[in-house]
């Protein structure tokens, strides 16, 4: 519930966003280098083990997650791996990637004083969307790396956001209520996240899907991988299986994504006895 | 449920075979269900199988032109090459044809109805929809036509990212590097060459010595001779032992003899397997057969005598133009109505690049049958026609009787094959003397003029 006062302070922020928004050369953040050159080389047919291991070996903090990651019960070996290149290989180019990207994203820009925890559930969120999204592309026999891509990075307006609200000339000593940031996100974070994917030039599809994954919106998607659908469902899924969602596993069967993706009741108990699967990923991931 | 809805056909599954059982079912003046668990008509061959595969081919086919062209354009394919660019005609087709299908069904007042059936009774299907609900449709006559899906064998974990089949090719953003091919049968080698032609490094791996191995060996030396052309490989009397993604930048296929192979993607084309799953066949006391088809009379009738099935489903020839003519046949079978002749020579089409088709007899079958065979042969590189559009590797083969008199059959390699053969087909319906393409004038410059060749080529082996 946003108080009289809050809601005084929304409109004000809501008139920065728009100010903020609307302007020509919006003071988004820049890409940090490594995930830049972790995403050009995903999408790089002579990407290796070998250049992404590299690669990722220039930023400390993220090898060490990786490596953490690759430990992790939900993926861990026989053997201990003690190597990125072992790690790269353990993992899969793409899931790491995607990783790599997210982590080194999450730890540097989009790092906001006052609201970890939130910044955490919000990547959580988008991780679990990806990871929904590979297995929902699986079943429909759909681009499965693509898919992914997609469910990560489909709410990366709402960090954006975050980050614009933390320039704001209105802050304060405390942070502004979760409620108002979410009723702004809410609002916003379509229309940042594509200012911000056009800006970093993120691939054409995951354009596409940012800015088309919602329920009333996934029809304007245009890519034959059919990433704006594959989200929209991955999101929801992915809302429930984390508690964030009005609906229950019986009321997703009514969505209209689920009739438009021609999801009988057994194939949306299939996707739904991954949730178990998925959370270990999520949890091993993003702790 | 309520009770219940009577219908005088219901077809299940809207295929090729389903759609023209349908049809036939409308004409005669039935009230038709046609019950299909899709949102869109058209099974398999719009969507999956066949309009894709043959609109990538086509792509590929003009890129190659393209490239024959280098002295008046210049022209180099792109290395970040999408699959999706090279098919972008392809939503435009499926549309079209779907829109076609849809309209034509509506036309003649066929029920369309979106859900996934199941017997109930050998008289009672249920219609389970996406939503939960169901509804009960009835009828005197039923006819099966829910086609097939690649066959995942047991050893080979298909994740549809890195190890693909028939289907989860086409979702393929990027071309891949290398490519291998488990099969070396039709899907096996369509996109083998496919692929091949676009630039991929792509090794067929089967256990026959060839691929194609029911088509005459000429045509297949002449397609393997293309093949590998093109940078591809075929490793013939190899069985697989294991196929695995490293979990980074390729899959290992490792053969029971010890041999690996390493590729960044492979495709498994080892068979399709028919769609039983939903259909509950135990209600109606129809058993599938050890192969897990439906087992069918002469007149695709099942067991149960007003259970009819067609397509895939009652297995070989699996071709699509088969598939309609038995869903009409069998409606009419069905409603005691005449279908006409049963067709003698049925062509078969395969969409390689170059393409083959074949009709009629083999020289082994004219041997076998006539005590031998006389054989002609044209080759497109001594047609004009052939120089002119570039089209040289090919080749025709006219089986004739020991006497080089009686058409028997007829086999073609090269581009324009599957149109080029019903001039054959239709010479083998009317038992056409060999000489009648000798006395007969064809266009020129055409393709049509390899049967003048290789009937002249039979007429020469006569007059020895």
């Amino acid at each position: 519930m946003i108080t009289p006062l809050a809601e005084e302070k929304r409109e004000t922020l809501r008139s920065f966003l728009i100010d903020q928004l609307g302007r020509g050369n919006l003071d988004l953040p820049l890409l940090p280098v490594v995930a830049n050159r972790v995403l050009l080389l995903s999408n790089d047919p002579d990407a290796d083990a070998s250049k992404l291991s590299a690669l990722i070996q220039q930023d400390q903090a993220l090898a060490g997650q990786i490596l953490r990651i690759a430990n992790s019960p939900a993926y861990s070996t026989r053997t201990p791996i003690v190597s990125l290149q072992q790690a790269v290989t353990w993992l899969g180019l793409t899931m790491l990637a995607g990783l790599a990207f997210s982590v080194s994203v999450q730890n540097g820009i989009f790092h906001t004083t006052g609201y970890e925890k939130e910044v955490r559930n919000l990547w959580r969120h988008a991780l679990a969307t990806g990871l929904f999204g590979k297995e929902i592309a699986r079943r429909i026999r759909h681009n499965v790396e693509n898919a992914f891509l997609c469910g990560l990075l489909h709410t990366i307006g709402k960090p954006a956001i975050l980050h614009l609200l933390s320039q704001s000339p209105h802050q304060s000593a405390e942070p502004f209520s979760w409620t108002t940031v979410e009723s702004l996100f809410e609002e916003f974070h379509v229309i940042a996240g594509s200012k911000l994917a056009a800006v970093w030039q993120l691939p054409d599809p995951v354009q596409e899907t940012i800015r088309y994954y919602q329920d009333d919106q996934y029809h304007q998607g245009l890519s034959p991988t059919k990433g704006a659908m594959i989200t929209c469902l991955a999101h929801h899924l992915a809302s429930v299986m984390l508690g964030d969602s009005t609906h229950d596993e019986h009321t997703l069967l009514t969505l209209p994504i689920v009739q438009d993706l021609n999801f009988y009741p057994e194939d949306m108990a299939a996707l739904l006895e991954l949730r178990e699967s998925v959370r270990a990923s999520v949890e091993c991931f993003l702790p | 449920m309520t009770s219940p809805a009577p219908y005088d056909l219901i077809v299940i599954g809207s295929g090729p075979a389903g759609q023209k059982a349908a049809i036939q079912g409308a004409k005669a003046g039935k009230q038709v269900a046609l019950i299909e668990q899709t949102r869109e008509v058209g099974g398999a061959c719009v969507y999956q199988g066949t309009i894709p595969s043959k609109t990538l081919r086509e792509s590929a086919l003009q890129m190659v032109r393209f490239l024959q062209t280098t002295e008046v354009f210049e022209f180099r394919m792109r290395d970040d090459v999408k699959i999706t660019n090279l098919m972008t005609r392809l939503d435009r087709v499926v549309r079209a044809h779907g829109k076609f299908m849809k309209d034509q069904l509506t036309r003649n007042g066929i029920d369309c109805l979106h859900g996934r059936a199941g017997f109930v009774s050998d008289h009672e299907v249920r219609i389970q929809k996406i939503d939960g609900t169901a509804a009960l449709v009835t009828a005197p006559i039923i006819l099966v036509a829910t086609g097939s899906r690649p066959r995942i064998p047991d050893n080979i974990p298909i994740d549809h990212e890195h190890i693909l089949d028939s289907d989860s090719i086409l979702s393929l953003v990027y071309l891949p590097k290398s490519l291998t091919v488990l099969g070396g049968g039709v899907i096996a080698s369509e996109y083998a060459s496919i692929f091949a032609l676009l630039g991929v490094q792509v090794t067929m791996v089967d256990t026959a010595d060839r691929p194609l191995k029911f088509l005459d060996q000429e045509l297949t030396d002449e397609f393997c001779e293309g093949f590998k052309k093109t940078g591809g490989h075929y490793r013939g009397g190899q069985k697989i032992d294991t196929v695995q993604w490293d979990g980074c930048s390729k899959v290992t296929t490792v053969l029971e003899s010890g041999e690996t192979l390493e590729s960044e993607k492979v495709l498994v084309a080892l068979g399709r397997v028919a769609n039983l799953e939903h259909l509950h066949l135990q209600a109606t006391g129809i058993h599938p057969t050890t192969r897990g088809l439906i087992p069918v009379n002469n007149h695709c009738q099942t067991p149960v005598p007003h259970i009819y099935a067609v397509g895939d489903v009652i297995g070989p020839p699996s071709l699509a133009s088969c598939s309609m003519e038995q869903g009409r046949r069998a409606v009419c079978h069905a409603l005691a109505l005449d279908a006409g002749i049963a067709p003698e020579h049925i062509p078969l089409g395969i969409y390689t690049i170059p393409e083959m088709s074949s009709v009629g007899l083999s020289e082994q079958e004219a041997t076998a049958t006539y005590g031998g065979a006389t054989v002609g042969r044209a080759r497109f590189h001594e047609i004009a026609r052939g120089q002119i559009s570039g089209m040289t590797n090919g080749l025709l083969k006219m089986i004739a009787d020991p006497k080089g008199e009686l058409l028997l059959g007829i086999h073609i390699v090269g581009e324009g094959a599957t149109e080029l053969i019903h001039i054959g087909q239709m010479g083998l319906l009317h038992n056409m003397p060999i000489d009648r393409f000798i006395d007969n004038i064809f266009n020129f410059p055409t393709l049509a003029e390899t049967y003048r060749v290789a009937a002249l080529d039979i007429a020469k082996q006569r007059q020895r």
